[in-house]
């Protein structure tokens, strides 16, 4: 919905708790240069919420949601998860149905969209887990690339089943001692960004959430090329503290272990050419808007 | 319990979002649901179950469908393919597994249109973690079960045993005996589930084969009216759009967790959708002139059925008389909401009720047993399984038989 | 038709769904009493003695018209407003239906998933909902039933709530000026106020601006 229906009936906004005034003063609905630096400056469509003190899956949501392009006409679908402790708290509608059926219920979703508001662009982001997206999903994953449904897959890959409490997924690297996982995972951890480039992803992106300005142009190319050309998948490295033994502040330090030379999240991207087409021409766009902006109304 | 709705003349009201009288785009006008059934000229059609369910599909203002292959759903489930094809539909797809399906059927409807699919026996087990989530999101999604074999070895021939699994999902469920039936039901029963203070999914059932291959002569609607379109404002939950409020809305939150919530809540969302099934009644009664039909429940000996037993019940019921042994027949149209009272009163003059079906549970008989006074007067059977057909003979046999009367020796099967 | 009696609690651990006991929802043009089918007109003066009568009747507004989503519901929160000071009556908003981490604040807002905090806290005796979707008010009004003495009322914009003591249905702005004018009415007649005295609170973006009292 446009920006300016984001707002209390003013007969009662003053009943409202504040969250809710802040977030129809000062959130960043319609505001096309929005991303992550906006955090601190204005409200974020996110509220506290039950995840573990320090876990990088609270910072990475809050850069997502900075860097939607277009939140006031975005819906998310979720999946069963730590995820799910989350998207209570978010301002932008989301759909949680069941664990794995996530990009099923995206592909539903995007095409109705699609078909009840041909005029506006309805972007339909998927944010699961590792074991939703890999595991018990990959089937349906995997089918909505082949289909090319245009909508994006976001994983927060925390390399194990972190809400039923540390158990082996096909993202967890091998060797890697966990429930279910006595003597150790035997196989390697699963080529997802790969799997997806073959199957039909026209932008992939593997990283870690370390830098906000990455994670933002990550899930901005995403979106923009998820609109125009096919689907779109962002692997983002979230590691779980809790299950792999880390204090709330060694989160950082954790991804910047993974990213850095010879790591399992080292930055990578598989794009298309028409995608890099199309975000080549998003830039000059950009560029040529905000070289505009700056010159004097009456110059 | 429940209590039987009045009647009263009432007149469903379907969606009125949309102008009565206004074309689609197909040229196609938007009729009432009444005045389709009940004031425009019906004309006799010879058709297949399968055609007959194109037929419904065709004035049904469907939004989304979403198809997948399983014997005897498949050749219904690509005539729809057809009319998206035509323009009859606005989306269509092939998903990759029942359960896929029933993902994407609940991402539409999660997202404003009106969906339908079918499925069959396995089909059906493989979808079911996903009928009681469209039920507790309250999603009035129609899906058609042309029933077949559940269970190893693999069997394609009509069964009506999964209609047991999906009795507590929290759908409707209504029972088809005859392709008439089949057309009827599916366009009443969006228009009942669609209702606000419905609003759950529905499962049209159908005897597989018996109903879906064979054909049978039916009355149809002109196809120039169809359905007025579901209007997604009218639920009892905020449609995921991004076009109402709240904005700050998760479909559907974790309502567990300890740190915040009585489980009371739990409780009482489980509660609100057997509410909201019960709720269809009063829908239901007049659309479908009721949810049982009854022929002499006058009389001794009763026949309750739903599905094609109602038809080999009611051949059994003539050969029966032509023996001077007079029978009644109940059929049972809507298995959820059960018709509990109707039944009860139906069979209060019963003094022996025969319950034939065509699965091995008895499940039908359970719900009759579980819900009138002096049920050792229910006679569990006769049962038939795996696509065996349920002779009308059958029914006269065990019937003389139970009551103790002179039966012609048969020979054995095979 | 006998029917099974929706009154206020508490009923039980955990009351029935009155739709599942067989009550029926009303028609337009009625409403229901306790579950017994009345014709609308009855309703209002029964739901105005109830107000009148209360001594913290308070109007819990849902996110269908706390938010200016569409152009007329800014009608109905006016008309909320003008209904809460005529009778005078508390409102205390139902922001959105999540379940709020780690709490919500019980003497301000008010949560579906544990109405009964607000209702207990404040001592809230008669309650209107108004704008809150069937689905999250029928969770709310069977635990209000179950676990506090609140006589409920919904003013729905649907079919109505069997849940609630009374329910209207097809509720919009006329209905809440019709309300609103027949607890005038009631007054002019000599039907005073049980009311409680109370300070309305005022909410802001930095936090409490005029506190309850
Ligand atoms: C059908 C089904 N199987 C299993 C579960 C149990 N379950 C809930 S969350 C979860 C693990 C989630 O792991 P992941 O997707 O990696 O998310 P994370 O919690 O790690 O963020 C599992 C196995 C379930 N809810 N449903
Ligand atoms: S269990 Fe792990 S992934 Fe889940 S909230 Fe805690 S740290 Fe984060
Ligand atoms: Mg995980």
């Amino acid at each position: 919905m446009s920006k300016e229906k984001i707002v209390l009936c003013e007969d009662l906004a003053d009943v409202m708790p504040p969250e809710y005034h802040e977030l129809v003063e000062s959130a960043t609905f319609g505001n096309q240069d929005r991303g992550w630096k906006d955090i601190g400056s204005s409200k974020e469509l996110i509220e506290q919420h039950s995840l573990c003190a320090g876990c990088p899956e609270s910072i990475a949501f809050r850069y997502i949601l900075a860097s939607l392009p277009t939140p006031e006409d975005t819906v998310f679908v979720g999946s069963t998860g730590c995820t799910s402790l989350v998207f209570p708290h978010v301002a932008v509608h989301n759909i949680h149905s069941l664990f794995g059926n996530q990009n099923a219920v995206a592909s539903g979703l995007k095409r109705t969209l699609k078909s009840r508001f041909p005029d506006v662009e309805k972007d339909v982001v998927v944010l699961a887990g590792d074991g939703a997206t890999v595991d018990i999903g990959l089937d349906m994953t995997m089918q909505s690339w082949f289909r090319q449904e245009k909508f994006t897959t976001i994983c927060f890959d925390n390399e194990l089943y972190a809400n039923t409490g540390g158990q082996e997924s096909g993202l967890m690297q091998k060797g890697f001692v966990a429930k279910m996982a006595p003597k150790g995972k035997n196989f390697e951890k699963v080529r997802l960004a790969e799997i997806a480039r073959e199957a039909g992803c026209a932008y992939v992106a593997v990283l870690t959430v370390s830098k906000p300005n990455r994670v933002e142009q990550a899930i901005k190319n995403a979106v923009l090329v998820a609109r125009e050309v096919g689907p779109t998948f962002v692997q983002l490295y979230t590691p779980c503290i809790l299950e792999i033994g880390k204090q709330s502040m060694e989160g950082l330090d954790e991804m910047k272990d993974a990213e850095s030379i010879g790591g399992r999240f080292v930055q990578k991207e598989y794009i298309t050419d028409e995608a890099q087409k199309l975000l080549d021409s998003i830039k000059e766009e950009t560029k040529a808007r905000k070289q505009a902006a700056k010159k004097p109304v009456n110059a | 319990m429940n209590k039987q709705v009045e009647l009263k003349n009432k007149r469903v009201i379907a969606s009125n979002h949309v102008k009565l009288g206004q074309k689609n785009q197909k040229g196609q006008t938007y009729t009432d649901i009444n005045d389709i059934f009940y004031k425009a000229k019906q004309t006799p059609n010879f058709l297949t179950g399968s055609e007959v369910i194109r037929a419904a599909i065709k004035v049904a203002s469907v939004g989304t469908s979403v198809a997948y292959p399983i014997t005897p759903q498949s050749e219904a489930a690509a005539l729809i393919g057809e009319l998206y094809a035509e323009g009859y539909v606005d989306e269509y797809f092939r998903g990759e597994s029942e359960f896929a399906v029933m993902g994407q059927c609940a991402g539409a409807a999660f997202g404003g249109h009106r969906v339908f699919t079918t499925t069959a026996g396995p089909g059906t087990l493989r979808a079911m973690e996903n009928f009681p989530m469209w039920a507790g999101a309250r999603l009035p999604i129609q899906v058609c079960v042309t029933c077949r074999g559940i269970n190893s070895p693999l069997s394609i021939q009509p069964d009506t045993l999964e209609m047991y699994y999906l009795l507590e999902t929290g759908m409707l469920i209504w029972h088809a005996e005859t392709a008439q039936d089949l057309f009827d039901f599916i366009l009443k029963g969006f228009i009942v589930a669609e209702q606000p203070d419905v609003h759950v999914p529905i499962a049209v059932c159908c005897d597989g084969f018996f109903v879906t291959h064979t054909k049978d002569t039916v009355d149809l609607p002109p196809d120039d009216l169809c359905l007025t379109p579901y209007d997604p404002y009218r639920n009892p939950q905020p449609v995921m759009d991004m076009e109402t409020a709240p904005i700050r809305m998760m479909r559907d939150p974790f309502i567990m967790k300890s740190n915040y919530i009585s489980y009371a809540t739990h409780a009482s969302w489980q509660q609100e959708v057997k509410a909201a099934v019960e709720r269809s009644r009063k829908h239901t009664i007049p659309l479908l002139d009721g949810l049982i039909d009854e022929e002499n429940t006058d009389r001794e000996i009763l026949i309750v059925g739903s599905g094609t037993a109602v038809s080999q019940a009611r051949e059994a019921i003539r050969l029966l008389e032509e023996e001077g042994i007079k029978a009644g027949l109940v059929k049972i149209k809507t298995i959820r909401p059960f018709p509990y009272e109707e039944v009860r009163q139906a069979t209060k003059n019963a003094k022996h009720i025969f319950v034939p079906e065509f699965n091995l549970a008895g499940w039908l008989a359970r719900e009759i047993k579980a819900n009138i006074p002096d049920n050792e007067r229910v006679y569990v059977g006769p049962h038939v399984a795996g696509g065996m057909t349920m002779p009308s003979e059958v029914i006269v046999e065990e019937i003389k038989k139970h009551l103790g009367m002179e039966v012609a020796t048969r020979g054995t099967l095979g | 038709m006998s029917h099974y009696e929706v009154k206020a609690g508490p009923e039980a651990f955990l009351p029935p769904a009155a739709a599942s006991m067989g009550n029926v929802l009303p028609d337009p043009g009625e409403a229901h009493i306790g579950g017994k089918i009345v014709p609308e007109e009855e309703a209002y003066e029964k739901a105005a003695r109830m107000v009148l009568g209360a001594k913290v009747p308070t109007i819990f507004p849902g996110p269908l018209v706390l938010w200016k989503w569409n152009d007329h519901v800014a009608e109905e929160a006016k008309a909320i407003r003008e209904l809460a000071l005529e009778a005078p009556m508390r409102i205390i908003p139902m922001a959105d239906y999540r379940p709020k981490y780690p709490k919500i604040n019980q003497e301000v807002e008010i949560n579906p998933n544990h109405p009964n905090l607000t209702i207990w806290h404040n001592k809230i005796d008669v309650c209107i909902f108004f704008g809150v979707h069937c689905h999250m008010a029928n969770l709310s009004l069977k635990m209000i039933r179950g676990g506090t003495n609140c006589y409920t009322i919904a003013m729905c914009a649907m079919a109505g709530d069997e849940d609630a003591c009374l329910s209207f249905r097809d509720a919009d702005l006329k209905m809440i000026n019709k309300l609103k004018a027949t607890i005038k009415k009631l007054k002019s007649e000599g039907v005073e106020s049980q009311a409680e005295p109370f300070t309305q609170f005022v909410m802001g973006r930095s936090g409490t601006i005029v506190a309850p009292a």
